[in-house]
C-alpha cells in the first residue's frame, strides 16, 4: 500500500481527526491517554510531513483522489511544494505545543477536552493546506475555526468568554464572505476543484467584475482570518485569552494556514494576481506591519504584546509574498516559517511565566532570569530572532525581505520595514527588561523553573531559531523553501501541473 | 559565491591586533574589578565572543558576513551592560541596544541598496560614486551604523549612559575602545573602498565631526558623575576621527585613524583609572571625591598622563593625532572654500575645552581636599589591586610611547601600511626633540622651584577670610561647581535646558513620537465589537472602490 507515495496525503487529516475522536470517547476515563495520544499524533504528523517534503522533491506534485473519484468530480488532495512547506510548519509547531501542554494543561480540569479540540483544530489546519478543492477548503477552515473558538474560551473566565465571542462573531463574518465568494465562483466556473477552476478561469480570459467581487470577498475573508489591518481587531483579544499552548498555535500557525495560505493559494494559483491586487496586498501588509508594531510597544500584558506583534509580523510576511518576485516570495515564506517558530516559542514562554508567577503583567515581573534560566534564555533567543539580530533565523528572513523590497523598487515599503524592525527590537527589549533583567521582586522569590516537558519544548524551538539561518544555506532552502516559492511563482500553471499529476 | 568571504589587509590587521590587546587588558582588569561576583563565566564568555565577533567583522570582506558579526556585537553589548548593578542599568542596556540595533537595521537597507546598485556584496569589488540619491542614501545608512557604534552625534546618547551604568571594564572595553575601533574602521572602509567620496559628503562628515566635538565637550563640562563625564568625552573624541576622515586627504584620514587608536588607549586608561577609584571609594559622584592622589599615586599618575593625552598636550599621543587632523583640515583649503576655518576653530576650541574639563576632573578626584561625604575606603587584596593597575599602567605607557615615537611605532607600523599610500607630514613637529625639550623644561622648572621657593614657604591650613577651611565644609571647592556657571551663559542656558529635557536624544524623541501614535491607535481600539465590524465593512468598501475603479 505504501508503494504509492500519494497514500500518505490523507493521513494528514485522518491522524488528527481519529485522535480527536478516540480522545473524546475514552479520554475521560483513561487519564494518561490524552497526553500520549497528543504526542503520538503530532509526532506521526511531523514525520509524515518531513516524508512528504522528500516525496515532493522526488516525485513532484502528488495528487490523491478521495475514494478513487477523479477530479474535477471527486475531491482531490494535492501535495505540492507549498503544501509540503505548510504541513511541516504546522506540525512542527503542533508537536512542540503538544509537548508543552503535558505539563502546562495540568492546571485545567478537563485535559481530554483540550486535546480533543486541539487535534480537531490541527486536523482542520492540515485539511486546509492539503485539499485541492475550494469547498473542501472552506469545510476544513470552519472545523479549525470552530475548534479555535472553543479553545479561546477554554479558561471560561469572563474575559475569555468575551474574547471568544468577539472572535466567533468576527470570524464568522469572514467565513460568510468566503462562502459567498466560493458560491459565486462555483456558479461562474461550474467547478469546485481548484486546478479545474483555474483552467476555466484562464479560458474565460479577461477578469470580469464578478471575479473582482470574488477577489474583494476573498481578501476580506482570508484577510480577516490572517488578521490583516483593518480586519485584525479580533486577534488582540482572542490570542491572549486562550491557554498559552493554544495561543502559540493560533499566532504561530492558525492565522497562517487559514489566512495566508488560503490567500496565496486562491490568488496566486487559482484566480491569478493583477497589479491592482498586488498593490492592495502590499499596502495591507505594510499597514498591518506598522499598526501592529506601534500598538504592540505600548502593551504591558505580555501575551497582548505578542498578539499585536503577530499582526505586525504577518504584515512582513504579506509584504514579502505580495511582491511576487522569486526572492520576495521566498523571503515571505521563510519569514512565515521563522515567525511560526519564534512566535510559538514566545507564547510558550509567556505560558511558562504565567505557570510560574501567575501573572502576565510585565510590571509585576522582574529579575526572573536567575529563577528561570531556561525560560529566560529561550525567551532571549526568540526575542532576538524576531527582532532580526544576527545570526538568528529572523535576521535572515528580514534581510531577504528588505533586499527583495529594494530589488523590486519598493523603497518606501523597505524603509517602513526597517523602521518597524527597530520598533520590534524595542518592544522585545521591553519584555526582557521588565521580565528577566533587573532586580528580582520580593514576592517572586519562591518562583521555580517550569517542569521538564515545558523546558524541552522551549529548548527545541529555540534550537530551530538558532540554526534557522544555517538551514537557508544547506539544503533547507533548496528542498524546503524553493519548491514552495516556485509553486507560487509559477502562478496559474498550478492547474496544469496538478491535472498532470492525477493518474 | 566565488568571492572571498574574508580578507586581511593592513587596516583590518591592525584593528584586529588592537582588538586582541584590549580584550587581554580588559580580562586582566576584570579579574580585579569583577572579583567575587556570581555568574562570571557568562561575563567572560561574552567578552570572548565580543572579541571573536569583532575580529570576524573586521576581516569580513562580504557585507552580509560583516553585518552578521556586527549585529551580533550589539547583542553582546546589551548582555554585558546588563552586568551593571545600578537601578538604571536595564534602561541603559535597552536604550543602547535599541540605538545600535536600530541603526544596524538601517545598515541592512544600506546593504540592500549597495547590492541593487553594484550587484555585489563583495567590499573589494564595489566602487560606487555618490552621484545619485540611492547611493547617497546607501552611504548614509551604512554610515549611520558606523556613527552609532562609534558614538558620533546624533546617535551618541547611549555612550554617556552606558559609561555611567555599565560595569567599568565594560565601559572601557566597548564604548571606549572596541566600538570606536569598529565604528571608525567601518567608516574608513566604506569611505575609502566601497564608495567614492565627493566634496559634499566630505563637508557633511566634517560638519558632523566638528559639531560632535564641540557639543559633546560642552556637555562633558557640566557633568557631575566621573564615568558619565568620560562618556561625553568618548563622544567628543569621535568628532576628531570623523573630522579627520571627512577631510578626504591621506593625512587627514591617517590622523583620524591614529586618533581612533590613541583615543581607545587613553580613554580606556581613563575608564580603568576611574574604575579603580570607584572600587576604592564606592562612588563615581564627583562631589564626593577629592584628594585621592596621596592614597592612590599610581592611579593618579596614569590618570594624569591619559588626561594630558586626551587634551592634546605634547608629548603624548593625543597631540600628534590631533596635529595630523589639523593638517588634514588645512589641506582641504587647497580645494577652495573657506569652511575649513570653521572646522579648524571647532577642533581647537574643542581641544581647549577638553583640557578645561580634564583639569576639573583630575583636580576633583585626586587633588584638593578630601570630601567629608567620602565613604570609608575599601582595601582590596593586593592581587586584585595589581590586576587592575597593570592594564592602566600599560595603557599610560602606550600613551607616552605612541606620542614620543609617533612616527616610528604607531604611524610607521600600523597606520601608514593600512592606508597603502605614502603620507607626507607637512608640519614641523619632531616629537623626539620636543620631548627632550619638554622634559628639560620641566626639570629646570623643578630645579628653580626647589632652589628658589621651597626654603621660603610655610605650610598652613587652607583658610578663607580667617576661617580654616576644614571647619566650614560648605566652603570646600570641589571643582564641579566651578564649571556650573557655564550653564547660565546666555544662549547656552537655553541649549542646556533642552539637553536636560533630552531634546537632543534621538532615542527619547523616537519614543515620544512612537507613543503619540500609540495613544492615537489605542483610542480607536475601544474593544466594541460593532466598531470592529464596521472597520471590516469599511475596509471592504474601500477594496471594492479600488478594484472596481
Amino acid at each position: 500500500m505504501m508503494h504509492d507515495p500519494t497514500n500518505i496525503i490523507p493521513f494528514f487529516v485522518i491522524i488528527p481527526l481519529a485522535g480527536a475522536f478516540i480522545i473524546s470517547i475514552v479520554g475521560k476515563r483513561l487519564k494518561w491517554l490524552p497526553d500520549v495520544m497528543g504526542i503520538l499524533a503530532t509526532l506521526g504528523l511531523l514525520s509524515i510531513s518531513i516524508l512528504s517534503v522528500r516525496f515532493v522533491n522526488l516525485y513532484g506534485t502528488l495528487v490523491y483522489t478521495v475514494g478513487g473519484w477523479k477530479p474535477p468530480i471527486g475531491i482531490a488532495m494535492v501535495m505540492d511544494g507549498l503544501t509540503a512547506f505548510f504541513v511541516v510548519t504546522i506540525n512542527l509547531v503542533a508537536f512542540c505545543v503538544a509537548l508543552f501542554s503535558i505539563n502546562y494543561m495540568e492546571r485545567f480540569t478537563s485535559k481530554w477536552k483540550f486535546y480533543a479540540l486541539f487535534l480537531l483544530m490541527l486536523g482542520g489546519m492540515n485539511g486546509v493546506v492539503v485539499t485541492g478543492d475550494v469547498f473542501n477548503l472552506f469545510v476544513f477552515l470552519e472545523i479549525a475555526a470552530v475548534a479555535s473558538y472553543a479553545l479561546v474560551a477554554f479558561g471560561t473566565e469572563k474575559h475569555e468568554l468575551e474574547a471568544a465571542f468577539k472572535y466567533a462573531v468576527m470570524s464568522s463574518v469572514g467565513s460568510l464572505f468566503i462562502l459567498l465568494a466560493i458560491a459565486i465562483l462555483y456558479s461562474y466556473t461550474s467547478t469546485l476543484n481548484m486546478a479545474d477552476m483555474a483552467n476555466v478561469l484562464i479560458k474565460k480570459g479577461e477578469p470580469s467584475n464578478i471575479m473582482l467581487m470574488v477577489s474583494v470577498f476573498f481578501i476580506m475573508g482570508f484577510g480577516l482570518k490572517s488578521a490583516l489591518v483593518p480586519f485584525h481587531a479580533w486577534l488582540p483579544d482572542a490570542h491572549p485569552s486562550a491557554p498559552a499552548p493554544i495561543s502559540a498555535m493560533l499566532s504561530g500557525v492558525l492565522i497562517k494556514s487559514l489566512g495566508i495560505y488560503a490567500l496565496c493559494r486562491m490568488f496566486y494559483n487559482v484566480i491569478g494576481v493583477s497589479d491592482v491586487t498586488t498593490s492592495v496586498f502590499l499596502f495591507l501588509g505594510a499597514l498591518s506591519m506598522i499598526v501592529g508594531g506601534i500598538l504592540a510597544i505600548g502593551q504591558w500584558d505580555f501575551k497582548r504584546l505578542l498578539a499585536y506583534s503577530s499582526i505586525s509580523q504577518i504584515g512582513y510576511i504579506v509584504l514579502g509574498i505580495a511582491l511576487g518576485t522569486p526572492l520576495g516570495i521566498l523571503a515571505g515564506l521563510f519569514h512565515l516559517f521563522n515567525h511560526s517558530v519564534f512566535k510559538s516559542l514566545l507564547f510558550l514562554n509567556s505560558g511558562a511565566l504565567e505557570y510560574s508567577t501567575g501573572t502576565r503583567d510585565l510590571k509585576q515581573m522582574g529579575g526572573l532570569f536567575k529563577k528561570m534560566p531556561i525560560t529566560g534564555s529561550t525567551n532571549m533567543i526568540a526575542s532576538m530572532s524576531i527582532a532580526g539580530i544576527p545570526p538568528l533565523s529572523g535576521f535572515w528572513s528580514k534581510l531577504l525581505i528588505i533586499i527583495a523590497l529594494v530589488q523590486a523598487g519598493r523603497f518606501g515599503y523597505a524603509v517602513w520595514a526597517v523602521i518597524i524592525s527597530v520598533l520590534t527590537l524595542a518592544m522585545y527589549l521591553k519584555v526582557l527588561r521588565y521580565g528577566f533583567f533587573g532586580q528580582l521582586k520580593e514576592k517572586l522569590n519562591k518562583v521555580r523553573e517550569v517542569p521538564i516537558f515545558m523546558k524541552l519544548s522551549m529548548i527545541a524551538l529555540a534550537c530551530i531559531c538558532i540554526i534557522g539561518g544555517m538551514l537557508l544555506v544547506y539544503g533547507f532552502g533548496r528542498f524546503f523553501l524553493n519548491p514552495a516559492a516556485d509553486v507560487m511563482f509559477e502562478g496559474t500553471k498550478y492547474a496544469a501541473v496538478t491535472m498532470a499529476a492525477v493518474q | 559565491m566565488g568571492s572571498e568571504l574574508f580578507k586581511i589587509d593592513g587596516l583590518s590587521g591592525f584593528i584586529a591586533l588592537f582588538v586582541g590587546i584590549f580584550t587581554l587588558l580588559t580580562v586582566i582588569y576584570s579579574f580585579g574589578f569583577m572579583r567575587g561576583r556570581k555568574g562570571l563565566w557568562r561575563y567572560y564568555l561574552y567578552i570572548a565572543l565580543t572579541m571573536i565577533s569583532s575580529i570576524g567583522a573586521v576581516f569580513s570582506n562580504n557585507l552580509i558576513l560583516f553585518i552578521v558579526f556586527w549585529g551580533f556585537l550589539g547583542l553582546l553589548l546589551y548582555l554585558l551592560i546588563n552586568f551593571g548593578k545600578k537601578e538604571r542599568t536595564t534602561y541603559t542596556a535597552k536604550k543602547a541596544f535599541i540605538i545600535i540595533g536600530g541603526t544596524d537595521a538601517f545598515m541592512l537597507l544600506g546593504i540592500a541598496l549597495v547590492w541593487l546598485i553594484s550587484g555585489s556584496f563583495d567590499m573589494t569589488k564595489i566602487d560606487i560614486a555618490l552621484d545619485n540619491r540611492f547611493s547617497i542614501m546607501a552611504y548614509l545608512c551604512l554610515a549611520a551604523g558606523a556613527f552609532a557604534k562609534a558614538g558620533a552625534m546624533p546617535f551618541h546618547t547611549w555612550v554617556p549612559d552606558t559609561s555611567e551604568d555599565a560595569p567599568t571594564p565594560v565601559a572601557a572595553f566597548l564604548p571606549a575602545s572596541l566600538d570606536k575601533l569598529l565604528g571608525i574602521y567601518f567608516l574608513v572602509r566604506i569611505s575609502m573602498d566601497v564608495f567614492k567620496m565627493n566634496l559634499g559628503m566630505n563637508v557633511f562628515l566634517m560638519a558632523l565631526g566638528s559639531f560632535t566635538i564641540v557639543a559633546a565637550v560642552m556637555m562633558a563640562l557640566v557633568q557631575h558623575d566621573m564615568k558619565r563625564l568620560l562618556g561625553y568625552h568618548a563622544v567628543s573624541q569621535v568628532g576628531y576621527m570623523v573630522l579627520g576622515i571627512g577631510t578626504g586627504n591621506p593625512i587627514g584620514i591617517a590622523g583620524g585613524l591614529f586618533h581612533m587608536l590613541n583615543n581607545t588607549i587613553y580613554k580606556s586608561c581613563l575608564f580603568l583609572g576611574g574604575g579603580i577609584v570607584e572600587k576604592k571609594t564606592g562612588t563615581t559622584n564627583l562631589e564626593k571625591l577629592g584628594g585621592l592622589a596621596k592614597i592612590m599615586p599610581i592611579t593618579f599618575i596614569t590618570f594624569l598622563i591619559a588626561s594630558l593625552a586626551i587634551s592634546g598636550v605634547p608629548p603624548f599621543n593625543g597631540f600628534v593625532s590631533k596635529w595630523m587632523v589639523y593638517q588634514g583640515i588645512i589641506d582641504t583649503a587647497k580645494s577652495g572654500g573657506s569652511l575649513w576655518i570653521i572646522w579648524l576653530v571647532a577642533a581647537m576650541f574643542g581641544s581647549a575645552l577638553t583640557l578645561a574639563s580634564f583639569m576639573k576632573l583630575t583636580h576633583t578626584i585626586f587633588l584638593g581636599q578630601r570630601s567629608r561625604d567620602l565613604p570609608r575606603l575599601k582595601n582590596e587584596p593586593l592581587g586584585s589591586q595589581s590586576a587592575m593597575l597593570i592594564p592602566a599602567v600599560v595603557l599610560a605607557l602606550l600613551c607616552a610611547i605612541f606620542g614620543i615615537f609617533a612616527y616610528r611605532i604607531p604611524l610607521g607600523l600600523f597606520i601608514v601600511p593600512s592606508l597603502g599610500s605614502s603620507i607626507s607630514i607637512t608640519g614641523v613637529w619632531n616629537p623626539g626633540l620636543a620631548t627632550i625639550l619638554i622634559v628639560a623644561g620641566i626639570l629646570i622648572g623643578v630645579a628653580i622651584y626647589l632652589l628658589g621657593t621651597v626654603s621660603k614657604t610655610r605650610t598652613t591650613e587652607i583658610f578663607v577670610g580667617g576661617e580654616t577651611l576644614r571647619d566650614v565644609p560648605e566652603m570646600r571647592i570641589s571643582g564641579t561647581e566651578f564649571y556650573d556657571t557655564i550653564q547660565n551663559i546666555g544662549i547656552l542656558k537655553f541649549f542646556y535646558k533642552l539637553a536636560e529635557r533630552k531634546f537632543f536624544d534621538i532615542y527619547e524623541v523616537g519614543t515620544k513620537i512612537t507613543f503619540a501614535f500609540n495613544r492615537m491607535l489605542r483610542y480607536i481600539h475601544n474593544g466594541v465589537l460593532p466598531t470592529y465590524l464596521a472597520w471590516c465593512m469599511l475596509g471592504m468598501a474601500v477594496l471594492f472602490y479600488i478594484l472596481l475603479k
